[in-house]
């Protein structure tokens, strides 16, 4: 027996803002690998079809083939639900969180064994993930696009994080944070909420009179409580480090990154999550966003108390606005965005690929390349595009209202 | 201009002037300079011009190669008794890495004109100076051999690929 060889591991040097500042960062191999994102090559390379057994009633299997070089695979069934996921956008982790939902256990070995099984018969290519960044390479000989390509590229790897924060969260549960999880803060949460519900309720009589408030600077003051609710997305992404805590699971990650390369944002990785009881996941999912509410609460409480018409009323109510406007977004689970109400439903529903899906099923139909049938299936696919579509051309008048109200 | 015992009694454990007896030593010193660094301070970098080799005496230095936008990989950390930037001294190219301290350092500064004067005046003190360093440049050619490697393997384990069953 050959002893295997520790991860792989690089050092690197991240420089930081300043001309000298600098982080220094251990990458391991498995952090690269878990973070990868296969992407299964093109819809025309490759037929599968399904193959059921017709002695012992059981999970169907299938044949995968490689058109290009007529191999054969035989799938499983969860093996083809991860061959499903292999799009170049979902990363080895996300698979794995999907997995769970999926079948409630986690086999260790089934990822790479599948890898090994698509990358022998040339069934997975090593492209880049999105179309942009697709057609981006296939120009790098112009200027321009190799410009953005970079810039694409340095914006995606910003990302101040740290792997080492079990500890922090620890201690910020064991000082205080475990108060957040007692029937005392559950009763003081849901009181705040319904003076906050009253005031808001109260404030919305006379909201154009309290925006006016922001006087003849209304862009300065909306900016300013835009950059005092970003504050509040960390407190968000802390508390439900704390939630994984209480269910003593173990908080992996918490940094600063680039969404898609251009939505700044905090996160932080509780998947160790998945390990434990649903209860568990919807609680740790439901009360990071549970911050906004009482947030916004406190904020509309504020802004009801205070001289109408002035500077503070206004900061106060677009900022108890924008809070509540947070919960709905973090706990609405129809928007096209994998936010907390999302993980929540699907979890319930017990169909993690939801969103994947019903836009897979929403673009055949436009496309003419399916029909509608129907089914529960379809009808969760139809019911969640319309649902998220109408949801966010409702947020967006919203917000249009809302900067007109405070402008004009 | 540096003549101090201190000075000299550090030289003696530097590797690069293992042959010098103690004559020579003082006649290098003179022609070296010593370069306080404070935490972090870059000395120079990738691209920079430069014609000068740094002795580490207190201290660590980070080397580092551009990797892509910020990120830089760390080829090696330099420390006390050893030495970098060699490489430019003697084929007048640009600096092939960054060299930053990780900590408060001080370095020993010997340059071109410095190594001229060795070379002319002590002939046989310059052959096991530069005999001395080519040992240590087998040493870093085999260390970057194994980072090659190392990167290769990191490359493999990141991505998956499994070379063998091709």
């Amino acid at each position: 027996m050959t002893d295997r060889p520790a991860p792989a591991k690089l050092e690197l040097l991240v420089r930081r803002d300043g001309e000298e500042d600098f982080e220094l960062r251990q990458v391991a191999s498995l952090v690269g690998y878990i973070n990868s994102r296969p992407r299964r090559v093109d819809a025309g390379s490759f037929e599968i079809s399904e193959v059921r057994s017709g002695v012992v009633a059981s999970r169907p299997h299938f044949i995968l083939k490689n058109t290009a070089t007529d191999r054969y695979l035989l799938l499983s069934t969860p093996e083809r639900f991860l061959w499903d996921q292999m799009n170049g956008s979902t990363s080895l982790q996300e698979m794995a969180t999907a997995y769970v939902l999926e079948y409630g256990e986690f086999d260790f070995d089934i990822i790479p064994n599948l890898i090994h099984k698509l990358q022998h018969a040339q069934l997975l290519t090593l492209e880049p993930r999105s179309r942009l960044r697709q057609a981006l390479a296939r120009h790098r000989g112009r200027r321009v696009a190799r410009a953005l390509e970079l810039a694409l590229t340095s914006l995606e790897r910003i990302r101040i994080s740290s792997l080492n924060v079990h500890g922090f969260f620890q201690s910020l549960y064991r000082w205080g944070g475990f108060l957040l999880f007692t029937r005392v803060a559950i009763v003081a949460g849901i009181g705040l909420a319904l003076l906050g519900a009253a005031a808001a309720v109260q404030l919305s009589r006379e909201m154009r009179d309290v925006l006016d408030g922001f006087g003849s600077r209304p862009v300065l003051g909306i900016v300013t409580v835009k950059l005092l609710f970003f504050a509040s997305v960390a407190l968000h992404q802390i508390v439900h480090g704390l939630a994984c805590i209480h269910y003593r699971r173990r908080v992996r990650e918490f940094g600063f990154t680039f969404l898609h390369g251009f939505v700044p944002t905090f996160y932080v990785d509780v998947t160790d999550i998945f390990m434990t009881s649903r209860r568990a996941r919807v609680v740790t999912a439901v009360s990071g966003a549970l911050v906004h509410l009482v947030l916004g609460a406190a904020w509309f409480v504020v802004a009801a108390h205070v001289p109408v018409g002035g500077f503070t009323q206004a900061f106060a109510a677009a900022s108890g606005i924008i809070q509540w406007q947070a919960l709905v977004l973090s706990l609405y689970p129809f928007c096209f965005i994998e936010m907390d109400g999302y993980h929540v439903l699907v979890d319930v529903l017990g169909v993690p690929m939801l969103k994947h899906d019903a836009l897979a099923y929403a673009k055949r139909l436009f496309t003419g390349a399916g029909r509608i049938r129907r089914g529960r299936e379809e009808g969760l696919w139809i019911g969640y595009v319309a649902l998220s579509t109408v949801s966010v051309a409702a947020f967006l008048a919203f917000n249009v209202w809302i900067i007109l109200s405070a402008t004009t | 201009m540096l003549t101090s015992a201190a000075t000299l009694a550090f030289l003696r454990d530097v590797r690069l002037f293992e042959s010098f007896d103690e004559l020579d030593l003082a006649a290098l010193a003179v022609h070296m300079r010593e370069r306080p660094l404070r935490r972090n301070q870059i000395l120079f970098r990738e691209g920079d011009a430069g014609d000068e080799i740094f002795i580490v005496r207190r201290g660590t230095m980070l080397i580092s190669k551009a990797v892509t936008g910020k990120v830089e990989q760390v080829l090696v950390r330099v420390e006390p008794g050893d030495f970098f930037g060699e490489m430019s001294l003697l084929d007048g190219s640009p600096r092939s890495a960054t060299a930053q301290a990780e900590s408060e350092a001080e370095l020993l500064v010997l340059g071109r004109d410095g190594l001229q004067a060795l070379t002319e005046t002590n002939p046989r003190g310059a052959a096991a100076f530069f005999q001395a360093m080519v040992q240590v440049f087998i040493e870093r050619l085999r260390r970057s051999t194994l980072q090659v490697a190392e990167a290769t393997r990191w490359g493999l384990e990141a991505t998956g690929l499994d070379v063998e069953a091709r």
